[in-house]
């Protein structure tokens, strides 16, 4: 579990974390922390994967099919991968293990995952 | 004939141009690329004047928020890892490539090695560590250390451009890159690869810059015009400045296959240690004065025939002072007298990558035909008794050019550049 300092920054630094998303994605983020409308959250995910594609993607991520694989299909490498989970787990205060990231592959995997988390660890 | 190393490509990211004809033309007209800055937002600092890197903003360390000139092509894939000095480097290693006629897809297959130089990013480590502090060791930047480490250069570039050959990088403070160069030249000279890049870089931020105040080696003096004046009675420390150079380093023989415009020989290179003082050079240049001694060995070339001297001098009262007694040394007691200016008068001190920055302006004054002049010199130190400081930039042609830099320690290098026959 986060320590109380860990709590700290993750708390004051969300703002500043979701301002690079477009507008649309900062949001749905809010409707998802205040409604916890799990479309905002599809939304919030892909606004993700986009922001941390290593090669810009050339066809909007929510218009992809949900068997589309990040690494294969859309580029990503370990470390890029890495940097989303490490994002998600600060914006949604969750906590996902390496050994849960190596079963998802595809977006829809990726979707089902953080959805399931969240609904575990309520947004703060 | 052995190997000959050969420059014949430069790409110039500078306070002085971020271009061969900006550079040259800064070089020969002695414009100075100088701003007044406030580091730190802090107005109270005494430091108000920087080599500025025009068309580059870093306003935070979050790479979506930088800025850099449309024309340079800047990857996502590659920015993640990139430092504000890394930013630099790739858009001076694109020019450079460009100018020596290579596609990069030509650096692959072993014969191409990198070697470069860099202290690493502090801006972006001081703030990766602060994640880290800040959530005790729970979070931080996956390319938190690569991107801010010395070394950051070479793992970046080296991935980019597929380099299979040799790959380095060098940290001796102010000498860096100059070893760089010089390590560059002996992987040619020993027929281990046929080309080399070599690119050195810094950033131009406070945290790079102001935390050499606490050494009292900055200058004070708050007027872009006169704050950097090397070897003036006057100066009163270093203005700090960053950027990126790059230099396409081939076997003669190659560039002459290709076809490629060659800018200078490689003659020579030597180094040698002060032994004696962590951060003050030795008060009579001693380590300078042999280097530039087996530099000239190296070589086998008398120094009579040294047309000009690039001199390390950064502006520092007893920096300068060593240097200048070393140049009096090898060449005045010996009754030659090259041509002398320091170029950190109109760039700044950029730190590690000054070495390879004045390489490639030695490059450039063999290649154009001229001697860059000593600007903002206006009442010569004594102890520089004897030295030929050109006050304006020279329409005469070096034939010689002797590259001086000295680093941390007493780490001090030198390079001897040739016009091609």
């Amino acid at each position: 579990m986060p320590s109380n300092s860990a709590k700290t920054y993750l708390a004051t630094s969300q703002a500043d974390r979701i301002k690079h998303l477009p507008a649309e994605a900062r949001a749905a983020f809010q409707r998802f922390q205040t409604l916890g409308d799990p479309a905002g959250l599809d939304m919030v995910i892909c606004a993700i994967l986009a922001d941390f594609m290593p090669r810009r993607p050339t066809v909007p991520l929510a218009e992809r099919p949900g068997s589309t694989r990040l690494i294969d299909d859309l580029g990503f490498d370990s470390l890029a991968i890495t940097e989303v989970i490490f994002f998600a787990e600060d914006l949604f205060g969750i906590t996902i293990t390496n050994e849960e990231m190596v079963h998802v592959r595809t977006l829809d995997d990726l979707r089902g995952f953080i959805r399931r988390k969240v609904a575990v660890h309520a947004p703060r | 004939m052995p190997p000959l190393p050969v420059i014949t490509g430069l790409g110039f990211i500078t306070s002085i141009g971020n271009d061969r004809p900006t550079v040259l033309r800064s070089l020969r007209e002695l414009r100075h690329g100088f701003e007044s800055v406030e580091f730190f937002g802090n107005p109270d600092l005494p430091v108000k004047v920087a080599g500025t890197v025009k068309g580059f903003a870093f306003p935070t360390p979050n790479w979506r928020d930088w800025v850099w000139p449309d024309h340079f092509a800047v990857d996502r894939e590659l920015l993640r890892g990139l430092a504000p000095h890394g930013v630099y480097a790739l858009c001076a290693l694109q020019q450079a490539l460009a100018d020596a006629g290579l596609d990069p897809a030509a650096l692959a297959g072993g014969q191409t090695g990198l070697f470069c130089a860099s202290a690493g990013s502090p801006f972006l480590l001081g703030h990766f560590l602060n994640q880290m502090y800040a959530t005790r060791g729970e979070r931080g930047n996956p390319m938190g250390i690569i991107s801010s480490i010395a070394g950051t250069l070479n793992f970046n570039l080296a991935a980019h451009y597929k380099i299979s050959g040799a790959v380095c990088g060098f940290v001796s403070a102010c000498a860096s890159s100059s070893h760089a160069l010089g390590y560059a030249m002996d992987e040619i000279r020993l027929g281990r690869q046929q080309r080399m890049l070599v690119v050195g870089a810094e950033d131009m931020t406070a945290e790079s810059i102001v935390s050499f105040s606490t050494l009292r080696a900055l200058s004070n003096n708050p007027d872009p015009a006169t704050a950097s004046r090397p070897f003036d009675r006057r100066r009163d420390g270093f203005v700090g400045t960053g950027g990126a150079v790059a230099l396409v380093v081939e076997d003669a023989a190659l560039a002459c296959r290709r076809g490629a415009r060659v800018y200078a020989e490689l003659v020579g290179w030597g180094q040698a240690g002060d032994g004696y003082s962590v951060a003050t050079s030795h008060p009579e240049g001693a380590g300078l004065r042999e280097a530039m001694r087996r530099t000239l060995a190296d070589a086998r070339v008398d120094a009579h025939e040294v047309s000009y001297v690039n001199a390390h001098a950064t502006s520092t009262p007893a920096g300068d002072r060593s240097e200048a007694l070393a140049l009096q040394a090898v060449f005045t007691s010996n009754g030659a007298k090259p041509r002398v200016s320091s170029t950190k008068a109109l760039t700044g001190h950029a730190l590690s990558l000054a070495g390879a920055m004045e390489a490639a302006f030695c490059a450039l004054a063999i290649a154009e035909g001229f001697i860059p002049g000593a600007a903002h010199l206006e009442e010569p130190d004594p102890v520089c008794a004897g030295l030929d400081f050109p006050r304006v930039s020279l329409c005469e042609a070096p034939h010689f050019v002797l590259n001086n830099s000295s680093g941390f320690g007493g780490s001090n290098v030198c390079h001897l550049l040739r016009r091609p026959a």
